[in-house]
């Protein structure tokens, strides 16, 4: 196994045991508030998988994020359906993955790459919060849907009921840490590697015989899916969805997230969710105004001094002290 | 003939009002080895490029196999067994030596050829987790070679192999190709000399789109005409 790899399941041991030590010392708030911030890194994780890998920035990933929100909220508020919640997620995942399936053919398939992606997908992102605002005899329009029950569902015997803190920050953690270490399993071997290399040169991947629209889509089609399962755990455990959470705020938020947890690295996305989330409730309760002027230069100082994001200040001081050594 | 790979017949292109290749014909017969050569703007690249299958001619046919490959995607073609070395150097810099390769042999259903005899074969053995990025400009052109002998061609077209090699490397280069003459065809684009010399083979020369000559490099180099076109400006 090579270092970087054992570094990282390292890290995510970590972050592993500090999730599950956290209920001791935490009381129910503060265990939602985690939960939650988890839910977003999880949206962060899916950004990144598809950003990190291949190096085409999706600026509209919140549109996936709201598709899968309004889906889940659609069919567990509706009486009629049964195992509401199961289904729920099912619909989210499989909603979200369409739509992506269908912009991201004609993209790739079409030869759109770079900052023409993040064009258009910027403005789907834009077009699906105007259609949460203006469909409103479904969607709620501006105030949205209020009133999603907790997510409740039957392994066998057993009945799992999320209402409470604790059981839904265990279920959210869970899912986290599974579909991160899936999501890093998928890109550390054989298609992260082609990923990579058609980043780097995708004529001369597709000239070896990869299908590279294919494999760009399937894994944009992928991260869509994640990004909607976060959209339907959110709203169950917020209770409601508006047309925010398929805006362009939050589509900009995520990219902050992941920018700043280092993009590429799958885990450095969810602390960065984490850590961003838990910095804005601090400063804006001190002082509501002073949050997007800090966020902005925190953004700009990243970019500048750490564009691998925070994971990597260990790697960047150590070569600093490798390069003094030799230096003297 | 049933020996018969790759046929190029009365191959012409124009782009706008610029007539760049008219009336070419070229046959790759298993396992030949041939080059094309001419001075600048003769026309090579962009023949090499209509064989490959990424311009469409606009008269005449390429037949590889007895299927037309004109307009197909890239990745179809190299499935049918077309294997090309780019002019510029285009490996995956972010990738070590060895992932360069595992890409290339991922990219057909199952590879033959280990992967320890493809590093052996570009002389790169030692270099293995190196990132190709890092790699000088001659390694990196055997790395592409090696890459384009991954996906196991049945024909496998070169353009410029020897583009900014030292005297030594074009040599050994030539000695590589020479190694692998008779497992499939190979087509080298080429305007050093002193490497086609090297592999005497079948060669067809350019001169503004159209073909000056063709046959046995021993003869091309004595004739009077090629001479004047190209080999007398040196």
């Amino acid at each position: 196994m090579i270092a970087r790899d054992r570094n990282w399941l390292l890290i995510f041991a970590v972050c592993a045991a500090l999730a599950v030590l956290y209920p001791l010392f935490a009381d129910g708030y503060q265990l939602t508030v985690i939960r939650d911030a988890l839910i977003f890194g999880l949206f962060a994780a899916s950004l990144d998988f598809f950003w990190g890998r291949t190096g085409i920035l999706c600026f509209g990933h919140a549109a996936f994020f709201g598709i899968g929100g309004y889906i889940m909220a659609l069919i567990t508020l509706n009486d009629a359906i049964p195992f509401g919640s199961v289904l729920g997620i099912m619909g989210a995942v499989t909603g979200a993955a369409f739509v992506a399936a269908i912009i991201g053919y004609f993209l790739f398939f079409g030869g759109i790459r770079g900052s023409y992606f993040t064009i258009v997908t910027l403005a789907m992102g834009v077009i699906c919060q105007q259609a949460a605002v203006s469909w409103s005899s479904v969607t709620g329009g501006d105030s949205g849907l209020i009133g999603i029950p907790p997510i409740e569902f039957d392994v066998g015997e057993i009945h799992i009921d999320l209402s409470q803190d604790l059981p839904s920050y265990v279920f959210v953690a869970t899912i986290v840490a599974v579909v991160v270490l899936a999501l890093w399993s998928i890109s550390r071997g054989r298609w992260g590697t082609v990923l990579t290399a058609i980043q780097d040169n995708e004529v001369r991947a597709a000239a070896l015989g990869h299908n590279a629209p294919l494999r760009l889509l399937v894994t944009f089609v992928l991260s869509a899916a994640i990004a909607g399962l976060a959209g339907a755990l959110y709203v169950c455990m917020a209770g409601l969805v508006a047309p925010d959470l398929s805006g362009l705020l939050l589509s900009t938020e995520v990219i902050v997230w992941v920018a700043v947890g280092g993009r590429g690295t799958l885990l450095g996305p969810v602390l960065g969710a984490i850590f961003i989330q838990r910095a804005q409730q601090m400063i804006s309760s001190f002082n509501p105004s002073l949050w997007p002027l800090l966020l902005g230069c925190v953004f700009v100082i990243i970019v500048f001094v750490l564009p691998d994001g925070i994971l990597s200040i260990y790697a960047r001081l150590k070569s600093l002290f490798k390069g003094r050594r030799r230096a003297q | 003939m049933s020996d018969v790979l790759l046929q190029a017949e009365n191959v012409g292109i124009r782009f706008g009002g610029l007539q760049a290749l008219e009336g070419l014909n070229l046959t790759v017969r298993d396992k030949e080895l041939c080059c094309i050569i001419g001075p600048n703007g003769a026309g090579k690249s962009t023949f090499l490029n209509v064989l490959t299958g990424t311009l469409r001619p606009t008269s005449g046919s390429v037949r590889f196999l007895g299927h037309d490959i004109a307009g197909l995607p890239l990745h179809r073609i190299a499935r049918l067994g077309i294997a090309r070395k780019f002019q510029i150097p285009s490996v995956f810099p972010s990738l070590s030596v060895e992932d360069n390769l595992k890409v290339a042999r991922w990219g057909v259903p199952s590879p033959e050829r280990p992967l320890s005899e493809l590093l052996e074969l570009v002389a790169l053995t030692d270099r293995a987790g190196t990132l190709a990025g890092e790699l000088a400009h001659g390694q990196k052109q055997w790395l592409e070679i090696g890459m384009a002998l991954a996906i196991e061609p049945r024909l496998l077209l070169l353009d410029e192999p020897t583009a900014g090699m030292t005297p030594q490397e074009t040599l050994a280069t030539a000695e590589m190709l020479l190694r692998l003459k008779g497992e499939f065809s190979i087509v080298a684009v080429e305007h050093d000399i002193r490497f086609v010399r090297a592999l005497n083979c079948e060669t067809l020369v350019l001169h503004q789109g159209r073909r000056l000559r063709s046959g046995p490099f021993h003869e091309i180099e004595t004739d009077e005409m090629v001479r004047d076109v190209y080999l007398g400006r040196r």
